[in-house]
């Protein structure tokens, strides 16, 4: 090891771990998507209370929130395998991708669900029975009157929420998922210099995280615009 | 591949054993976050000259670093210099004699520094101004006006965040393992060695983690209520 600290090699590096976000970007996407479905259903099972799903959906949300997600990855990792091989499939030879991707999504949909029942709850009552009162379906009373107003108010944590998944997805590199940090190792392995690696990939989560925070506050803002249009006043 | 639940109990035993080290790696940064944290909510919310901003800056830029790219930043960035240093000078100390629990409480103190500063920034502005009027029209100065009237009333509207913080500090803790500092996961895992049993290891450290993160959320919700009932004689 020549130098103590090169900033030359950071910019050398950061092309090489550049070319890696779309892993990162790919696990954040596909566990936002499937984590806000199933945390939808999740959602939708606890308030209207729904029985057996309703008790077991409280205990997989406390265990979700109450457990590291590193502790999460290596049991979806360790125990889908031993699950499946009983009933005759076998994943031994799965992309490792799959079992961040499997816990990743898991792990959102329980928090979202949190902030979908939190926000689906904080509508009045009175609303619904508004929609009621006028003739609108249970269906129609949820889609057109509850969702609408729901979303506005999930939205700031939904945001934070996607901010925080895009850095656990830092750790998806110890199971050997070549993303944007096991490419840092790769380079830091490669050649001795682990530090520029690590701070060139640091500089991409904090430009990536500004990002997010800033399109969320922008879709925000229109979101609330059109509201107060919306009303009317 | 069957599940063992005997050795899931001896892995049970190990991570207890090893829950101090966790808990002390959550507990010293909450502590550390609580009181630095307040100093850069003010620093924050008061528009101090250039610190202000540098500040926010500070908080805006760590709050975009995954934790363990700093516990992983700061390992190295304490090191390579020491070692460096070490070789060149010869001295007797080097690198792999420094306690690697420290680099963690520092990494997870930035980290607890930077979201409670955010916790108690938000429960600051929760404060009516006029409270802060009120207490610069009896003749208080900034100071006196925050620490026997905003502080007061700022804390127990973030204790439920503080929490949520402490939670995170838990959990957050078991990247120590980055650095194999034996907390409570390093702990577990290390019975699995020799027989590969992973799974039970893992499910035993998972449920140690669950209780104390349960033990903790009936905490606060105690402490809320207590507080809330204090607020309402007053």
């Amino acid at each position: 090891m020549g130098k103590l600290f090169d900033f030359k090699l950071i910019y050398e590096y950061l092309p090489a771990i550049l070319a890696r976000i779309h892993i990162t970007l790919f696990i954040v996407l596909v566990a936002t998507i499937v984590g806000i479905l199933l945390g939808i259903f999740i959602a939708l099972a606890r308030i209207h209370k729904i029985p057996v799903i309703n008790q077991l959906t409280i205990i997989y949300i406390s265990f979700i929130r109450g457990t590291p997600i590193i502790v999460q990855l290596f049991i979806v990792y360790y125990a889908l395998p031993a699950i499946l091989i009983c009933i005759g499939i076998d994943i031994n030879r799965w992309d490792k991708l799959n079992f961040v991707l499997i816990t990743y999504a898991l792990n959102c949909a329980a928090f979202m669900a949190e902030i979908i029942r939190a926000s689906i709850t904080s509508v009045p009552i009175g609303q619904t029975e508004a929609a009621y009162s006028i003739g609108m379906t249970k269906w129609q009373a949820f889609y057109r009157i509850i969702a609408p107003q729901a979303i506005i108010t999930c939205l700031p944590s939904v945001g934070t929420n996607i901010v925080g998944l895009l850095q656990d997805t830092s750790l998806a590199f110890t199971l050997g998922v070549i993303d944007m940090m096991g490419q840092a190792q790769v380079i830091g392995a490669r050649t001795l210099h682990t530090i520029e690696g690590y701070i060139g990939a640091t500089i991409i989560f904090i430009v990536l995280s500004f990002l997010l925070e800033k399109v969320f506050s922008l879709i925000e803002k229109k979101v609330t615009f059109e509201k107060i249009v919306g009303d009317g006043r | 591949m069957k599940f063992d639940i005997a050795f899931m109990f001896t892995a049970l035993e190990a991570a207890l054993k090893y829950t101090p080290i966790t808990l002390i790696l959550a507990i010293v940064p909450l502590l550390i976050g609580i009181i630095l944290g307040t100093f850069v909510a003010v620093g924050r919310l008061f528009k101090i000259k250039i610190l202000g901003r540098l500040l926010q800056a500070f908080v805006v830029t760590v709050k975009g670093i995954p934790l363990v790219l700093q516990i992983i930043i700061i390992n190295f960035a304490v090191i390579q210099p020491v070692d460096y240093f070490s070789e060149k000078f010869n001295w007797s100390f080097a690198s792999k004699d420094i306690d690697r629990i420290y680099i963690v409480l520092t990494a997870l103190s930035i980290f607890s520094i930077v979201n409670m500063s955010e916790a108690i920034r938000g429960a600051l502005t929760a404060v009516d101004k006029g409270q802060y009027e009120a207490g610069y029209s009896v003749g208080l100065t900034r100071t006196q006006t925050l620490k026997r009237i905003i502080l007061p009333q700022a804390f127990p509207v973030a204790v439920p965040m503080l929490c949520n913080n402490f939670i995170g500090l838990i959990k957050g803790s078991s990247l120590a393992f980055i650095l194999s500092v034996t907390d409570l996961m390093n702990g577990a895992l290390i019975t699995a060695t020799s027989n590969y049993k992973y799974l039970e290891t893992y499910i035993a450290a998972a449920i140690v983690y669950w209780i104390i993160c349960i033990t903790i959320e009936k905490a606060s919700f105690i402490l809320e209520r207590c507080l809330n009932v204090k607020g309402r004689v007053i």
